[in-house]
């Protein structure tokens, strides 16, 4: 096919001519005159002002970003090119983000749920003192581990830490459990810290189920592009033709939820060809000798019949992996493949890990490395001591032997809020830019969990489907409106430092968390712990660098550590080196090695109906935050991008066509959606695009545009890491 | 040589992954409507499982030099400036949209609160200030260069010469200033 017959020549026939001259012509009688330039001059001319800030688009890159304003109006972002995470690169959610400054949804004075269930405005000082005299009762009642905070892990994270610390609770909660906690945890058991790859200057790369270019890291894309520009090879395992896909050298449809039996077996092959840094290995590494007497039992005409992809394939890329160490890396993934999504998960993630550490790429350029993190100052240097840091267990069971014994402590387990709420043991929770009711397995339970608590008050800047459950909604200024915590996510081959700054003042009366926090604080006897404002804590975080606030302000992002350097370093585990075989793990009752674990549900094999359910990012949506974002949603309706992904060959056998509607259901819910056939999908699976299925009513644009993964998924916690197993989910569909 | 510059853009789809990044950073530098786009992407599938690919084709107004929009404006208000750029002087524009039919890219749009027809300037206001159009700066791919054809030391000027591009429409003669990389 050639790419002219892509564009139809003529979209407009006479019939639509005809429609769009008529609505014209009214347009231009109502004007009276013509003259469209004289006001168009001025308004191009008005003087544009750059802030260097960083964008909240989305909760995990936070990309450094120069924001635009015109007439004291924000019109535009552009990258800030010295940043880590962005490169000088803005995406479709960053340039879309700062249109919900003037959102008409956005929340605008403190409100308060009345008996009859609707909102009233209330001022901020009744705000903190209701609030802070039911939270004393419940404390008083129920001790401080009755109370949870969850927010996204953004740079005001300490704050909420440092709030709850203080008050004695453990329960500062993030949305890992449905997200990436699998792939951390194993990352953490092998090298003692999550790494990330050498995209750039790696000379083969392979994904597994890992989509940059859809769930967007702007530097993870620029560097294949520039891989490939240097003649890498990208291989992309995923059951979906994904959008990195697109640009990759080889896409391998592997079947849903066997990446490890994939792995497995090129760990067998890479072990018994004697692929592997025999030196590096020696050195470096515990309990090699333990998986290589039992990885015989993976080879790949065992795994083909497993993942479906010819042991042909697997022979071949475990021998051009190998081939190209150490400049040859399996990325580490994200979400999509491992970070929370089989029963298999934490074991895949160790065999991404481990594959990585047998090739020797470890501290090595174009391998995995240790990015440098700015270790910023610390409030206690400045006469403000940090509160105790509780010595209760998480009330999710995050991190405790016998329970959930790899999750970690700063992330916890999100998903366990409504089960833990509805058993008592929750009784009081702040919900901070944050939507577990949209975001987390099945809302008809998650609903009824937070409805059942005594006190929920919520953080944000539009009423959320979590928000709408709350007694209590405390506006936020947006990020456009207010100073944040000095940040240091900007991690790489430098630590860097950069803050949000206020760009406009705040348009309705709304507040920075820090002033929330601080208010709340004085009237809950903890006072003590918040006597500082953000431009002390900033300076006190920047004190190690030799750089003021005021300076950052101007430059919105800066290096502060030495340079990268190539070479083992220790790792922080407990041999100080790569923990192939973990006794930490054989000591919790888990496999010490990875070894071939069968997904949890499966796709009914005689009934043609039957489905397992995926799910994944586009480039333009975050979660559930930027679907009442009218140009970005625009596009989603333009291109009829909410549709479900459904095999060709599949989808005819249950009688559908492109854009024929179909009912999904599994044991917990039905929907209705369009499907997209296309031959780009494993035929045992469907996927849906995430980000849709609001069901706030405050979103009049998101409002029951598409479907959610959420409505189909049961409730699960994996043994190890307590994620949330958000592909164990099988679905029957049939036309509507 | 030519001291005149002519503008023109190289688009690689091989490296467009289809975020639409280009088209809301154009709609912000232009301050469009939400549904006002000056760019576009068409999305092809080529092949059969498990052998099979995807391609997206980025598409806006192509700054032909032989343009057929000009030709049948009634006023005079669409018109090629020397350095290749087409473009529309709203002042003289009645909204008749005899342009927009006449386009076969499909690249003109409406404005919605104003009734002119509007499109891809190729942000005359960022380069005459030496930078790129926004498109261009905000693609993390580098699917699109952007550059002047009459200096043959441009980025793009090298590229048209070591690379096989194509035009979209060739056999329509309309001579556009955006090139095209495409696999086959």
């Amino acid at each position: 096919m050639s790419t002219e017959n892509a564009f139809d020549i003529r979209k407009l026939n006479r019939r639509t001519f005809l429609k769009l001259a008529g609505g014209a012509v009214a347009a231009a009688s109502a004007l009276g005159i013509l003259n469209f330039n004289h006001w168009k001059t001025i308004s191009q001319k008005a003087h544009l002002i750059k802030y260097a800030t960083q964008c909240q688009g989305c909760g995990a890159n936070r990309c450094g970003i120069f924001v635009y304003t015109k007439n004291g109006r924000v019109c535009k972002v552009e990258g800030n090119p010295i940043a880590n995470n962005n490169l000088g690169y803005v995406c479709t959610r960053g340039h879309g983000y700062i249109h919900e400054l003037y959102n008409p949804a956005r929340i605008k004075q403190p409100l308060k749920k009345t008996k009859n269930g609707k909102f009233e405005p209330i001022s901020w000082e009744q705000a903190f003192s209701e609030i802070s005299i039911k939270l004393n009762e419940i404390i008083l009642e129920n001790g401080p581990q009755s109370l949870f905070w969850l927010q996204y892990p953004m740079a005001n994270a300490s704050l909420a830490f440092r709030f709850m610390h203080a008050l004695g609770s453990p329960n500062t909660i993030s949305h890992g459990s449905t997200c990436y906690t699998a792939r951390n945890a194993a990352f953490e058991t092998t090298y003692g810290s999550l790494l990330d790859s050498d995209i750039q200057n790696s000379n083969y790369i392979i994904t597994i189920g890992r989509n940059p270019c859809g769930g967007i890291k702007l530097y993870q894309m620029r560097e294949l592009m520039l891989a490939k520009e240097n003649g890498a090879k990208l291989i992309v395992v995923d059951p979906r033709h994904s959008e990195t896909a697109v640009i990759a050298d080889r896409w391998l449809p592997i079947k849903p939820g066997t990446d490890l039996a994939f792995l497995l077996s090129m760990l067998n092959i890479i072990i018994k060809e004697g692929l592997y840094d025999k030196e590096f290995v020696e050195k470096n590494t515990v309990g090699f000798d333990v998986l290589a007497d039992e990885i015989d039992i993976y080879p790949p005409e065992w795994a083909e019949k497993i993942c479906d992809i010819p042991k042909d394939t697997i022979y071949q890329i475990a021998r051009d992996f190998a081939s190209h160490k150490p400049k040859s890396i399996i990325h580490r993934g994200y979400h999509g493949g491992y970070g929370a999504a089989y029963i298999n998960s934490f074991q895949t993630a160790r065999a991404v890990a481990i594959l990585n550490a047998v090739i020797g790429n470890y501290e090595q350029i174009g391998g995995s490395y240790k990015p440098l993190k700015a270790v910023l100052g610390e409030l206690k240097e400045g006469g403000h001591p940090a509160p105790m840091t509780p010595t209760i267990s998480k009330a999710d069971g995050a991190g405790i032997p016998g329970r959930y014994p790899a999750a970690s402590y700063s992330d916890g387990i999100t998903h366990a809020i409504p089960e833990l709420a509805l058993s008592g043991e929750l009784k009081a929770g702040f919900v901070y830019h944050n939507n577990p009711v949209r975001t987390n397995p099945n809302p008809k339970r998650v609903i009824a969990g937070y409805k059942k608590l005594e006190l929920l008050v919520s953080i944000d800047t539009v009423i959320s489907e979590t928000a709408a459950l709350a007694h209590y909604i405390l506006p936020e200024s947006f990020y456009l409106e207010r100073d944040d915590s000095i940040d240091n996510v900007h991690i790489g081959n430098y630590g860097q430092v950069s803050m949000v700054q206020k760009v406009v003042e705040p348009i309705h009366d709304t507040k920075p968390l820090i002033d929330i926090i601080t208010e709340l604080s004085k009237r809950l006897g903890i006072g003590r712990f918040f006597n500082f404002t953000i431009e002390e804590h900033n300076n006190l975080r920047l004190k190690p660098f030799n750089i003021t606030t005021d300076e950052l302000k101007k430059v919105g992002i800066k290096d502060v550590t030495n340079k990268w350097t190539e070479g083992f370093k220790p790792c922080s585990t407990h041999s100080k080196k790569i923990e192939i075989f973990s006794q930490t793990l054989k000591d919790w009752g888990v496999d010490p090695l990875p070894r071939w674990q069968e997904p949890l549900v499966s796709p009914d094999k005689s009934d043609i109906h039957s489905f397992r359910l995926l799910h994944g990012k586009q480039a333009i949506h975050t979660h559930s935050m930027t679907a009442n974002i009218p140009i970005l949603m625009e596009i989603s309706s333009q291109y009829n991008m909410m549709r479900l992904w459904v095999n060709t060959k599949r989808g005819a056998e249950i009688g559908l066509k492109t854009n024929d509607e179909v009912m999904i259901e599994s044991t917990i819910g039905k929907g209705r959606i369009k499907v997209r056939l296309t031959e780009g999908i494993h035929p045992s699976c469907v996927w849906l695009p995430s980000g849709y299925g609001i069901f706030s009513k405050y979103l009049d644009t998101a409002y029951n545009q598409g479907i959610s993964y959420n409505d189909f998924l049961p409730t699960y916690y994996d043994p190890v890491v307590g994620h949330a197993m958000t592909n164990e989910v099988i679905v029957r569909v049939t036309k509507s | 040589m030519n001291n005149q510059p002519k503008w023109a853009m190289l688009i690689d789809t091989t490296k467009c992954v289809g975020c639409h990044s280009c088209r809301v950073a154009c709609q912000n530098q232009n301050g469009l409507d939400v549904k006002e786009s000056f760019n576009r992407i068409e999305e092809q599938e080529f092949g059969v499982f498990p052998d099979f690919n995807r391609r997206f084709t980025p598409a806006q107004c192509q700054h032909c030099d032989n343009p057929p929009c000009i030709r049948v404006c009634p006023t005079g208000a669409s018109y090629k400036r020397s350095d290749g750029i087409v473009s529309i002087d709203t002042n003289k524009c009645i909204g008749c949209k005899y342009c927009m039919v006449a386009c076969p890219y499909n690249a003109r749009v409406i404005n919605i609160k104003e009734g002119y027809i509007h499109k891809c300037g190729f942000c005359l206001e960022l380069i005459e200030d030496g930078q790129a159009p926004a498109c261009v700066s905000t693609c993390p791919m580098g699917v699109r260069v952007f550059g002047d054809i009459n200096d043959p030391e441009s980025v793009i000027s090298k590229m048209l010469i070591s690379k096989k591009t194509h035009r979209l429409g060739e056999s329509l003669d309309t001579k556009p200033s955006i090139y095209y990389i495409t696999r086959k």
